[in-house]
């Protein structure tokens, strides 16, 4: 405490000095009572305006009162009263519907009046936004770390030269090493803006090289800033940036344009304009000696204006070639702003470190988005993967299971409002249900039809929009919510660039836990055997004693189940609606058959390809989602026509031909 | 011409009275409907109604030749209704570009100045293309302003598409689901294209006023109902026609070979891969045709239409019909989606059970759906099976 108070006047006395006013003895005056300060200023601080108010808080707090600054946070947030009869500033608080007034001084309660009786201080934005600046310096020591970081954001909004000292200042005796840290680097900010000495900003401003946040990116932008010039020669006092060249790095119009905005060329005619001078100027039916009907060309218009710029009725206009020897008359450049060349050069330097260190940051963060699309791919496919690529059945409803799994979250989230608890309950009943559902499709439909792959199709199409239009009479056809529970509803972030959704984070866990779930069955459990026999030679694997059927039955809901599960998933971070179902069948269809029919490792394959391959062309192309969606597509065709089999292609007798 | 010649084709006709007889119904289907329509005579049929027919028998066209490429060649193509759009934006293009035009020779023949070829154009451009903030014409609008070569372009485009895929996809002997699966994804990324705005379509507004013909602005729509009906009718009976006498010949045997066994035909020194690709090509063209019909009957045609859910439902009306069976597409094609329609459109009665009314615009998908499901298990022939019951074959 001792410590943070000799400190705190450290900074005070060094704002002393920065505003070069009348020092008094501190120690002596913080005796006295803060109420005869502020009589001195009564009048400035009653009725207060911005243009005034500055000297006058820099005076109060000059006065170094330790009450001070509390009393004008006070006056700034309209909380301080003064009472015309006698003139004294109080601080009040409400009682019913009297105001109960406070001594400044002691503290004390003094009087309860109506609020008629007292006049309220209402400083306006611009003299508040003074107060809060000339506070900064004292809120950069307040013990409450939050005020200091409010005040760090201050100065990081509207930064100035006189916040260096106070920073700087304040920086030694800071206690939290994050505050600390954030200190220091909005300290750079301010020297390589505003430093005094030129190798201090130059210093500063290397430092800044490789810094991604906003903040030291926007510096640097500003120092880099530059305007468009235009000049018969090159300006020999000008820091250039770089020269123009017409028909490389702009159009001869914008060349032409820019000369027009400087003055140093009569404006270009457009058509419309030509037209409209014309139509101004028709008489008996002709215009400049041009009769009307043959004005249809443009060649014949020109004409016409030439007729009657001869005539001296209009103005001359920039004819075409005219505009191109203006234009090869002038050079063209950009200069910035910043008049000091090494300095610009520096924050060149610091810019292209920043930029190589962004691009890294979001080849990162392209990496993870690719990662998070394709988790998501490979758990609405992996069910598939089992129906389609093991059993070999075509099943157009998957989707539909997706949204059934989705929809029965939702509905178990109607019942249980903790949202953690019924995602834990959700998970198991989407299984159960949509396990139920494939069983009972596989029993009544696709076991007759095991002989007709193609049929298949036809029939769990059927099913499919039977499924979507009962969802879409029970539920309704708005979006109905699925809400993740709160420490899923956050987000990780590394820094500005880089971050992912935790809901994201855990669909990738969920699918890793699918992956290895679905092999350990496959490959060790007793089922999974079974599974494999049968999909590879059911007659062999019946005269071995297993029932196909029950096989089959098993593995269809199985694969229905955790299309149930991932519907859960999709549903958390997507919309649940009844056609949520039909957006992914297409892509899961397409995900197993390019990872490979009958692989789960395929299907891993297949919806990473796909994922990265989407955010990949999407990076391209950012505001397009559509054309990386298409471009996908036609890459998934031709991927198709070379490798027909898939990226884990089956071999030998596994292969089915 | 020769004897032998003539002797197959007399048969031709011979050998399949279903021809015969499927013409002479379309004939009198046709007759009726003039008689009946609003257009010429007794009014009973209102023109939306005459629209829906033409449409429906544009539907039935398309079908036939999804029938002839999965009923009789055995690939089940999940992307003709691909096709079927690419032709109906074709003969779009034009109808709205020289629409358009007039509108804007007119509106700028009051200017006081006439106007240049540049400012008309620019004009077209905007007011076709200001909907997706562009005011420009994209360079595949180069010939929207010649008939003739946008209607070479309803046969080329999907043409040339149906030959340039499939020549990929049957050459690395994609066959099966897979190759479903494949032409899906081809009509899902090209529907996922037109969706852009800068795919020179107009984006999902897709072009619109179709039923507008430019020249014909006289007529009154009853009258140009009539005539695209006509239109629908003719092509329908000339399609049916072809692939009747397509599949009837060798060339329709080799075909059905390769449904059955196409490994075989193979090993009989047939080259399988052409043979397939002049059906799917061949197929793609009459579908492009189909639709070149139907959207101008339609009015508009928006990317939402090739959607890959669309062909789904084309193989949907084919296997309701019955495969194998130029008539059994038609009548699936005919009673799906006029019933479609019937119910969708609050035709049919409500059902009251008492405790819940039966809203058929809310539960014809579910029935729809089940009854693709009873179809497929129980009728395996469709409805066109039940034809079978009537004609016993020697």
């Amino acid at each position: 405490m001792r410590l943070t108070a000799l400190l705190a006047r450290a900074a005070a006395l060094l704002i002393l000095l920065a505003c070069a006013f009348a020092m008094r003895p501190g120690a002596a005056v913080a005796q006295t009572a803060l109420q005869p300060l502020l009589q001195e200023h009564r009048a400035e601080l009653a009725k207060p305006s911005r243009t005034t108010i500055g000297p006058v808080i820099s005076a109060l707090l000059a006065s170094d009162h330790p009450g001070m600054t509390g009393f004008l946070r006070k006056w700034e947030a309209r909380e301080v009263y003064l009472r015309p009869e006698d003139g004294l500033f109080f601080y009040a608080e409400e009682a019913g519907d009297m105001l109960r007034l406070i001594d400044i001084d002691s503290g004390a309660a003094v009087a309860e009046v109506g609020s008629r009786e007292v006049d309220q201080i209402r400083p306006n934005a611009g003299v508040r936004r003074e107060v809060a600046a000339a506070l900064v310096p004292y809120e950069l020591n307040a013990p409450d770390p939050a005020r200091r970081a409010e005040a760090l954001d201050a100065i990081a909004r509207s930064a100035e030269a006189s916040q260096i000292a106070p920073l700087a200042a304040s920086i030694e005796g800071e206690t939290d090493p994050a505050l600390k840290t954030r200190k220091e680097r909005l300290l750079t900010l301010l020297v390589a803006q505003f430093g005094e000495t030129k190798s201090e900003r130059l210093d500063a401003i290397a430092g800044l090289g490789g810094d991604t946040s906003i903040e030291a990116r926007s510096v640097l932008n500003q120092l880099t800033a530059t305007r468009d010039g235009v000049a018969t020669a090159l300006p020999d006092d000008a820091n250039i940036a770089r020269v123009l060249e017409v028909g490389t790095d702009l159009t001869e119009a914008e060349a032409h344009d820019r000369l027009v905005a400087a003055g140093l060329a009569p404006p270009r005619q457009t058509a419309a304009d030509l037209r409209d001078v014309l139509a101004q100027h028709i008489v008996d039916g002709h215009v400049g000696g041009v009769p009307l009907h043959q004005l249809d060309t443009t060649a014949a218009r020109a004409r016409a204006y030439e007729a009657l710029e001869q005539a001296g009725t209009v103005p001359p206009r920039a004819a075409p070639d005219e505009v191109a020897q203006a234009v090869a008359a002038h050079v063209f450049y950009a200069e910035y702003l910043q008049p000091d060349p090494q300095i610009t050069q520096a924050a060149e330097d610091a810019l292209a470190a920043t930029t190589r260190a962004l691009g890294l940051y979001q080849t990162a963060d392209l990496v993870l988005d690719g990662l998070s699309l394709a988790s998501i791919f490979f758990l609405a496919a992996i069910g598939l993967a089992i129906t389609f690529g093991v059993m070999g059945v075509i099943n157009m409803a998957h989707g539909e299971f997706i949204m059934m799994g989705a929809y029965t979250g939702y509905v178990v989230q109607l019942f249980i409002p903790d949202y953690t608890v019924s995602l834990l309950i959700a998970l198991p009943m989407a299984f159960a249900v949509t396990f139920g559902a494939g069983v009972a499709m596989e029993r009544l439909v696709i076991r007759h039809l095991y002989k007709r792959p193609l049929e298949t199709l036809l029939a769990t199409f059927g099913i499919s929009i039977a499924l979507q239009q009962l969802a879409k009479n029970i539920f309704g056809t708005q979006a109905r919510p699925l809400t993740a529970p709160d420490w899923l509803g956050g987000a990780i972030t590394l820094n500005d660039i880089v971050g992912i959704s935790t809901i994201r984070v855990a669909i990738f866990v969920l699918a890793l836990i699918f992956l290895a779930l679905l092999l350990y069955i496959l490959r060790r459990t007793r089922l999974g055997l079974e599974v494999r026999a049968v999909t590879q030679n059911p007659g062999m694997a019946a005269s071995m004693g297993i029932d196909p059927d029950r096989i089959n039955m098993l593995t269809f809901g199985l694969g229905s189940g955790i299309a149930g599960i991932a519907g859960v998933a999709i549903g958390l971070y997507a919309q649940v609606t009844s056609e949520m179902g039909a957006n992914y069948i297409v892509q899961s269809f397409m995900t197993v058959v390019v990872g490979g029919v009958g692989n789960v490792w395929g299907t891993l394959a297949g919806a990473s390809l796909i994922g990265f391959l989407q955010k990949g062309i999407e990076w391209f192309n950012p505001s397009n989602t559509l054309a990386a969606q298409t471009w996908m597509v036609l890459f998934v065709i031709l991927f198709i026509q070379f490798r027909p089999k898939g990226i884990v292609a089956l071999k030998g007798r596994a292969a089915g031909d | 011409m020769s004897k032998p010649d003539i002797a197959p084709r007399r048969s031709f006709l011979a050998e399949n009275p279903s021809v015969m007889w499927f013409l002479g119904l379309l004939g009198l289907f046709t007759l009726g409907v003039t008689v009946l329509a609003e257009g010429f005579g007794l009014a009973l049929l209102s023109t939306s109604m005459v629209k829906i027919l033409g449409m429906t028998l544009c539907l039935c066209l398309i079908a036939v030749a999804m029938d002839v490429v999965w009923g009789y060649c055995g690939i089940l193509s999940l992307g003709h209704f691909a096709f079927f759009g690419l032709g109906g934006y074709a003969i779009g293009m034009w109808l709205m570009y020289a629409r358009t035009q007039g509108i804007v020779v007119e509106s700028l023949a009051n200017a006081p100045i006439p106007p240049t070829q540049e400012e008309i154009n620019d004009a077209i451009a905007t007011q076709i293309f200001g909907v997706v903030g562009s005011n420009e014409l994209p360079l595949i609008w180069a010939f929207a302003d010649s008939l003739f070569m946008q209607l070479l372009f309803v046969v080329l485009v999907p043409g040339l598409l149906a030959l340039i895929f499939g020549w990929l996809a049957f050459r690395s002997r994609v066959t099966g689901v897979y190759l479903s699966i494949l032409t899906q994804a081809m009509t899902l990324a090209l529907s996922l294209y037109l969706f852009q705005n800068d795919s020179g379509l107009r984006g999902n507004n897709g072009l619109s006023g179709l039923q507008n013909i430019p020249g014909l602005l006289h007529l009154p729509q009853s009258t140009i109902a009539l005539w695209f009906f006509w239109a629908s009718a003719a092509a329908l009976g000339l399609g049916y026609l072809f692939f009747a006498w397509l599949v009837s010949g060798k060339f329709g045997s080799v075909i059905r070979g390769i449904r059955d066994n196409e490994a075989r035909v193979r090993f009989l020194g047939y080259h399988v891969e052409s043979y397939k690709l002049v059906i799917f090509t061949l197929t793609a063209v009459i579908s492009g045709l189909a639709g070149a019909l139907y959207y101008p009957q339609a009015g508009i045609i928006n990317p939402a239409e090739i959607a890959p859910i669309a062909s789904i439902y084309l193989a949907v009306w084919v296997a309701i019909g019955g495969r194998g069976r130029l008539y059994g597409a038609v009548i699936g094609a005919a009673v799906v989606s006029l019933a479609s329609s019937w119910f969708t459109g609050g035709g049919a009665p409500d059902i009251d059970l008492g405790f819940y009314t039966i809203n058929w615009t809310d539960w014809w998908l579910v029935l729809l759906g089940l009854g693709f499901v009873a179809v497929t298990l129980f009728f395996p022939r469709g409805i066109g099976g039940l034809f079978d019951m009537l004609v016993r074959k020697p």
